[in-house]
């Protein structure tokens, strides 16, 4: 039976000359699992909010279990029948205690207290949350959030759910957790809907729809779609163990994992090794460029609130080096980044910025924070100029710049980030896509021409292409390549929720509740120094090397050099790494 | 932390779950006894009401085992106010003033009809403020929502968007910290970039260009997050149809009894002055 019915559906926003979908049609059957995929800005959450009247689509053009959102009566049947998980943990809670936030959209729907008592108990057994039912959902992950929201929606009932990229704002744990509970539904008869960026977890749907600028250009298994030679055109990428497939010289197979490749491989005694660019890291003998000593920092410091963020980290990040900063949501890599930025002071023990004291009260701390600037989280959110180009030239300006300089360093700082000088100064920052959005807002800060960069996610919530684009931005400016006069190697630190990209980097940070649980190269972060108990995955070519050479215990990857002088895993008694 | 830090991190009120007969109590049964308390400590003449209610919640303080310098602490930065208005007391006479003068310095007297005004001003300051005090910290955000629709049920009757009004105090609690957070975001962001908000910005026009770098990136996330709020509750039903409630808040029979106490002595207080005057 089709409970998702679009009949060329196109919607255009209110004032908007083009339309952001174009005679959409599909068809979802019951327990169905469907991919919506698509570069940032396709049209994929306009259709979400089309299923369930959020956007009121033209009559006739959708039906959910027989309901047209088009109608008010309609809307308020799709609504029943259709539930949205929405992107942003937060933003989806409503009551402050966990059981009451299941409970809003029963209590909207008038069923009587003891059957809601019934269902809300189901519903956060069905996603392991019943334990904190009577705490805030202030205090939960926001994996455990978003777990939070898909309770909230099958306390409803309904017959379908709808994911909008649901998963791109959740540490990896957290999202193994929503992935599974999706499967869940779809064996329980309930289908879903996904809308996502990782092409790992499109992989996992019965079908994939692409669209692009509105349209629907691709429809079929995911086994169809990763086999065309469109992707590229598309923005779109392929599974990571689809590409690793292929690399080893096998046939690919749609959602295999690591293990099972690795076990093929073994078997097909293919020569061929998983394809990794790595340059071992080894540090100079210049002064660190962020050295931290047992560096503690709590916020509401004495306060009933307290709440310590970062516990006694010492570290030493090499001038030159790239460094990734993983660990799980709440674990204090916002926090770390912003110590190294001279946001935020220590409470105790001393933070040196590229050198200097941030706790000294004779430090220029703005002075600090353009040489080392950092990008917080969804920085596109803070550009506030009109036009592109005084947007970049507001950090120069903040530095005293002025004419032909001023100019030269917007224009350097826009060529390096994608976005030319010539075509997009006059550009309204509000007219760009999601990810060029991004990269202004990273090339307003390059144009500060920083000795190192801090980014806290820099990657998140991006399309495949624009996630690309953003990366080759930061080794750019890593090897000093582009934006800058002379051609020595920067410092970035970098935060991510993607291993794959951690392993990248030169050395890899693993934060666990604020201490600094270990610090090394990837070759020892995520092969022989790897600890479950960090609650992250490991990236999947290590993933993939230990499949394949089961015999080596001591998981170092077989394509990778040992580092002549490598930095250590360092105990968290003492963090310091440094010899 | 020091550096730049917002109320991103603080719970909002000071409620701390524990199990108590003043917690157990309906929001309800609070919400009257919070009106009593202050109503009487503000609008009674008699010093013997005005005593009472500053004794009163420091017993239910008491009762709720709720720490009473916790609650006194909110009645600090009251004090410079209330030494400013002591000192008016003290350097003007009343007029007809005939009670005992208990000092004086030159000029300036200190009778004790202005003693008396100058203490009960103090336990009026005292009264409110634990009162209010006390009941944040043993109501909950939820039933603080909860208890205006309760004590607007009569008026919805008759149309009063009382389940309106407390889902907005509800949202209200939820969004504090969502915009302090957004503005520390944003804050944190222009100050990466150097931005030096207000400082060496001389002339009106000039000062306000300063914060111009927060005032939009700020007003549009915090509009972009009420809008992602609205619809996630929209689609979650909200406004479909009569709702009902998960939480229960009826009460029994003691807390019925709780909430004639609150109106007998709200009644009372009016009532005690004028058996009792002197």
């Amino acid at each position: 039976m089709t409970i998702v019915g679009l009949n060329s559906l196109s919607y255009t926003y209110p004032g908007s000359a083009e339309p952001a979908l174009s005679a959409v049609s599909f068809e979802l059957g019951e327990g169905d699992y469907l991919a919506i995929v698509g570069a940032n800005g396709s049209g994929k959450s306009t259709l979400v909010r089309c299923l369930n009247g959020l956007l009121v689509p033209p009559v006739g053009a959708v039906s959910i279990a027989g309901a047209d959102p088009a109608t008010p009566s309609g809307r308020i049947a799709a609504r029943k029948a259709l539930s949205l998980v929405f992107q942003s943990p937060p933003d989806q809670i409503v009551a402050s205690v966990v059981e009451e936030d299941v409970a809003f959209g029963l209590e909207n729907l008038g069923v009587a207290r003891h059957e809601m008592r019934v269902r809300v108990e189901g519903a956060l057994a069905a996603v392991d949350l019943l334990e904190e039912r009577s705490r805030s959902p202030r205090f939960l992950s926001s994996g455990q959030q978003q777990r939070l929201a898909v309770a909230g929606a099958i306390a409803m009932r309904p017959r379908v759910v709808a994911f909008d990229e649901a998963t791109s704002m959740i540490d990896p744990m957290g999202r193994k957790a929503v992935l599974g509970l999706m499967d869940d539904l779809v064996t329980s008869g309930i289908s879903v809907i996904h809308v996502t960026h990782d092409m790992d977890e499109a992989a996992r749907a019965r079908r994939i729809a692409v669209l692009s600028g509105g349209r629907l250009v691709f429809l079929g298994s995911p086994a169809e779609l990763f086999s065309s030679d469109r992707l590229e055109q598309l923005r779109l990428a392929r599974p990571r163990s689809y590409s690793a497939a292929i690399a080893l010289g096998l046939q690919p197979v749609i959602g295999e994992d690591a293990a099972a490749l690795g076990r093929r491989a073994v078997v097909a005694q293919t020569s061929k090794v998983a394809p990794r660019q790595h340059a071992a890291f080894i540090p100079t003998n210049a002064e660190p460029a962020f050295s931290l000593r047992s560096v503690s920092m709590s916020y509401l410091a004495g306060t009933e609130s307290e709440r310590l963020a970062v516990d006694s980290v010492s570290l030493d990040v090499p001038a030159g080096a790239v460094v990734a900063l993983v660990g799980r949501t709440g674990s204090g890599k916002s926090s770390l980044l912003q110590l190294l930025d001279g946001l935020a002071l220590p409470d105790s023990g001393v933070a040196l910025s590229l050198g200097v004291d941030t706790a000294d009260r004779k430090t220029d701390l703005r002075a600090v924070r353009m040489r080392a600037p950092l990008a917080v989280q969804r920085p596109e959110s803070a550009i506030f100029e009109a036009y592109s180009g005084d947007e970049v030239a507001f950090g120069p300006r903040n530095q005293g710049l002025s004419g032909q300089v001023l100019v030269d360093r917007v224009r350097a700082a826009m060529d390096a980030a994608g976005l030319p000088f010539d075509e997009f100064r006059d550009r309204q920052p509000r007219t760009l896509s999601g990810g060029m959005k991004r990269r202004l807002a990273l090339a307003s800060i390059l144009s500060l021409d920083p000795d190192a960069l801090l980014l806290d996610e820099p990657s998140s919530a991006l399309d495949p292409a624009s996630r690309a684009e953003i990366l080759a931005l930061i080794q750019g400016y890593a090897s000093g390549g582009n934006a800058s006069a002379d051609n020595r190697r920067r410092t970035v630190v970098m935060s991510t929720h993607s291993m794959d990209e951690a392993a990248t980097a030169d050395l890899v940070a693993v934060m666990k509740a604020g201490a600094l649980a270990a610090f090394g190269p990837p070759i020892l972060i995520f092969g022989k120094g790897w600890d479950e108990s960090w609650g992250l995955d490991r990236p999947f070519a290590y993933q993939l090397d230990e499949a394949m050479s089961p015999s080596t215990a001591a998981v170092v990857p077989s394509s990778v050099a040992l580092a002549a002088d490598p930095v250590l895993v360092s105990a968290p008694a003492d963090a310091r790494t440094h010899r | 932390m020091k550096g730049i830090e917002f109320l991103k991190h603080v719970s909002i009120g000071r409620y701390v779950e524990a199990d108590s007969p003043v917690h157990r109590l309906t929001p309800v049964a609070k919400y009257l006894w919070m009106m009593a308390l202050v109503l009487s400590a503000t609008v009674s003449a008699s010093a013997a009401v005005v005593c009472a209610s500053a004794v009163l919640p420091l017993f239910f303080a008491k009762l709720a085992r709720v720490r009473i310098l916790f609650l006194l602490r909110g009645f600090l930065p009251v004090l410079p106010f209330l030494g400013i208005a002591a000192i008016f007391q003290v350097l003007f006479s009343w007029p007809a003033d005939r009670s005992t003068v208990l000092l004086a310095l030159g000029p300036v007297t200190l009778s004790a009809r202005e003693a008396v005004a100058v203490a009960l001003m103090a336990l009026r300051f005292m009264a409110m403020m634990s009162t209010i005090g006390l009941f944040t910290s043993v109501t909950s955000e939820g039933d603080t929502a909860r208890g205006v629709e309760d004590v607007f049920a009569p008026l919805a009757r008759i149309g009063f968007p009382a389940r309106g009004l407390a889902l907005m105090i509800a949202v209200a609690f939820r969004f504090i910290p969502i915009v302090a957070g957004e503005f520390e975001s944003v804050v944190k962001a222009q100050a990466a970039r150097g931005a030096d908000f207000g400082a060496g910005a001389r002339g009106p026009i000039r000062k306000a260009r300063a914060y111009l770098p927060l005032i939009v990136p700020v007003t549009i996330r915090a509009l972009e997050r009420a809008e992602a709020l609205a619809e996630a509750m929209e689609a979650r039903c909200y406004g479909v149809g009569p709702s009902t409630r998960y939480v229960d808040t009826t009460g029994g029979a003691a807390d019925i009894a709780a909430r004639i106490a609150a109106i007998i002595y709200a009644v009372g207080i009016f009532a005690v002055p004028v058996f009792f005057a002197s």
